[in-house]
């Protein structure tokens, strides 16, 4: 419905408006961003949760569970008074990292909104993983780093690549949590679900739609990509 | 020469308590045991995957107990093969190699060498979730063996395999172990396995070692009825023993089977340890066990100097293709084995009188 509402033509014009390729860049940026963040958390976390036992594992795991279940909106109200208004926040806020309507505060949101999703599916790819590959790694000369290195890494590949496509598009798709903590202010935290909800609330019907429409091709491109790569994987 | 002294490990669901082996320099060690015996978690403690708890354990003289699985020289072969399924055949089979920086050339000979040994060369560029079970168990074989480890570990490596592939492998995994004469420890729940490979037997049994000896001695003199049952001892029997004229005699539900006075050993032991023995059976409840191929049957009484002869009638006959079994109830009921040509001469039916026969010598005591 969305797709057959405006013609290419228009597509293309609004695609040439600068606020929605301002949009598009800024879209891109803090979505590249958090999803690396992501990975960068989840892969160790995922890895730990899925190998070792230690104290208080399944309160990690009840804890990294609880923010799919959450609204995106509280989650971002959550985090904007985290930020804007406790000792932390302020004193990151104070060292230059202000986070409250900023872009990066877009990053901050799409990075807590994601990460638990990243470590479900990292977690879940390690444990397809059995240690065994390792153990047998380590016997041929292998470090434990080498072996997670020149194994269980190349193994989780789909995993990760997976994990890191829906983790973007995710990124890309988040509105709640970023409306919370960036707010929405045009070309300046008007990312392209920002752009959607104010060009939709002030009536420009056709920047609205061609911005749904990027949207969708991206979640159809990024579904195709991650049912191939992890098909039945269970998360 | 490998030697673990009272190693202790707790893994919750497995265990090791206090074991204590030793393996000769290019002895074949082959472990039995039942399931959730703690085999496993013996290999992976010798390759340093855990840390023992308690003991140590020494390779070439050498500590090892807390060094890293890669500086032991030890190398483990899985039941389910573990190659890295990423990287081709031949990429597999160099992996060690190259992570102790061994110079192409000679990565490139070593695993030409070891691939030509195990035939698996034409396999080279292809994955191995393209490969049959024997085809990937023999990577993984290569894998290990070319490293030269002083000491392979082999988990249940042809558990996996069908009839044939297994029969070859086997044969080959002898060959191996005389081309390279590497120490090997085995697992398995295979008796074809011991017999042809063994030099030594370990059987264990909640992670504990109960018996170590050769494959005869495990399989004629179990120590106790674990071991017994477990290596398929058919005619388990439990009775009184008592002495008589220098044999024993045991009676199980008012048969009496004659023994040897030191319960079915081959000559060994002194005669001390046999009256010992004797001695510390008299009275007592002791088991007794007969191996299916040691007792004769027959359709008359034989004349022989067996001292264990009974009459009684068959009672169920399992055809089982090479080999058939037949249970005859002689007061107790006895399986006894027949080639297929011996029964089929012996025309054998359920209910028809027959006899046993077999020496006092055939009877273990324990």
């Amino acid at each position: 419905m969305v797709l057959t509402r405006s013609p290419p033509e228009t597509l293309l014009a609004s695609l040439s408006s600068k606020e929605i390729q301002f949009a598009i860049v800024l879209s891109l940026k803090t979505s590249v961003a958090s999803t690396i963040l992501c990975l960068l958390v989840a892969v160790p976390a995922a890895y730990a949760l899925a190998r070792y036992d230690f104290p208080g594992k399944s309160v990690a795991n009840t804890l990294l569970d609880m923010p799919l279940a959450l609204p995106p909106l509280v989650a971002g109200v959550g985090l904007l008074l985290f930020f804007g208004t406790s000792l932390p926040g302020r004193e990151l806020a104070d060292a230059g990292l202000v986070f409250v309507f900023t872009p990066l505060g877009i990053v901050a949101a799409q990075f807590f909104v994601n990460v638990p999703f990243m470590v479900r599916v990292m977690r879940s790819t390690f444990e397809g993983i059995s240690p065994r590959y390792e153990y047998v790694a380590k016997t041929l000369g292998c470090t434990e780093g080498q072996a997670l290195w020149r194994v269980t890494l190349p193994m989780a590949s789909n995993g990760l690549v997976a994990g890191s496509v829906i983790t973007w598009s995710k990124a890309i798709g988040e509105f709640g949590a970023v409306l919370m903590m960036a707010g929405a202010t045009r070309m300046r935290t008007e990312t392209l679900p920002t752009s959607l909800f104010l060009n939709m609330s002030c009536g420009k019907l056709d920047e609205a739609i061609s911005v749904a429409t990027i949207l969708i091709l991206i979640s159809v491109i990024s579904l195709y990509v991650f049912e191939r790569r992890v098909g039945g994987l269970r998360l | 020469m490998l030697r673990m002294e009272k190693v202790s490990k707790n893994l919750g669901d497995f265990v090791l308590r206090d074991v204590s082996l030793e393996v000769g320099d290019g002895e074949y060690l082959v472990i039995i045991g039942p399931t959730g015996s703690g085999k496993t978690i013996l290999m992976e403690t010798v390759a340093g995957i855990y840390n023992p708890d308690e003991g140590r354990i020494f390779l070439d003289g050498r500590d090892i107990t807390g060094e890293a699985p890669r500086n032991r020289k030890v190398c483990m072969v899985y039941q389910d093969y573990m190659l890295f399924p990423h990287l081709s055949v031949e990429e597999n089979i160099a992996f060690g190699l190259k992570s102790r920086r061994v110079s192409v050339g000679e990565v490139e000979e070593k695993v030409a060498e070891v691939s030509d040994l195990l035939g698996i060369s034409h396999l080279h560029p292809r994955r191995p979730g393209t490969l049959s079970g024997g085809e990937k168990q023999r990577v993984a074989i290569a894998r290990a063996i070319v490293m030269e480890p002083s000491v392979m570990l082999l988990d249940e490596p042809l558990s996996a395999l069908d009839g044939l592939t297994r029969e070859r492998l086997r044969r080959e995994l002898k060959r191996i172990h005389q081309v390279y004469g590497t120490t090997i420890i085995h697992v398995t729940h295979n008796f074809e396995e011991v017999f042809s490979l063994a030099d030594k037997v370990a059987v264990m049994n909640k992670g504990e070692i109960v018996q170590v000896g050769t494959p005869e001695e495990i399989f004629r003199r179990p120590k106790c009825e674990m071991i017994a049952s477990f290596v398929g001892v058919e005619n388990i029997f439990r009775g009184v023993a008592s002495k008589s004229r220098g044999m024993t005699e045991i009676v199980v539900d008012g048969l009496k089977i004659v023994a040897t006075a030191e319960g079915g050993g081959d000559g060994e032991g002194n005669d001390g340890e046999r009256s010992d023995k004797l001695n510390g059976w008299e009275g007592r409840e002791v088991f007794a066990s007969v191996r299916p191929e040691e007792i004769l049957i027959s359709k008359v009484p034989l004349k022989s100097s067996a001292r264990n002869s009974f009459s009684g009638r068959v009672e169920e006959i399992a055809n089982g293709g090479m080999m058939v079994k037949v249970w005859v109830d002689v007061g107790i009921s006895f399986m006894t084995m027949l080639t297929r040509l011996g029964y089929e001469e012996m025309d054998l039916k359920v209910g028809d009188p027959v006899y046993l026969t077999f020496k006092a010598t055939a009877v273990h005591v324990f």
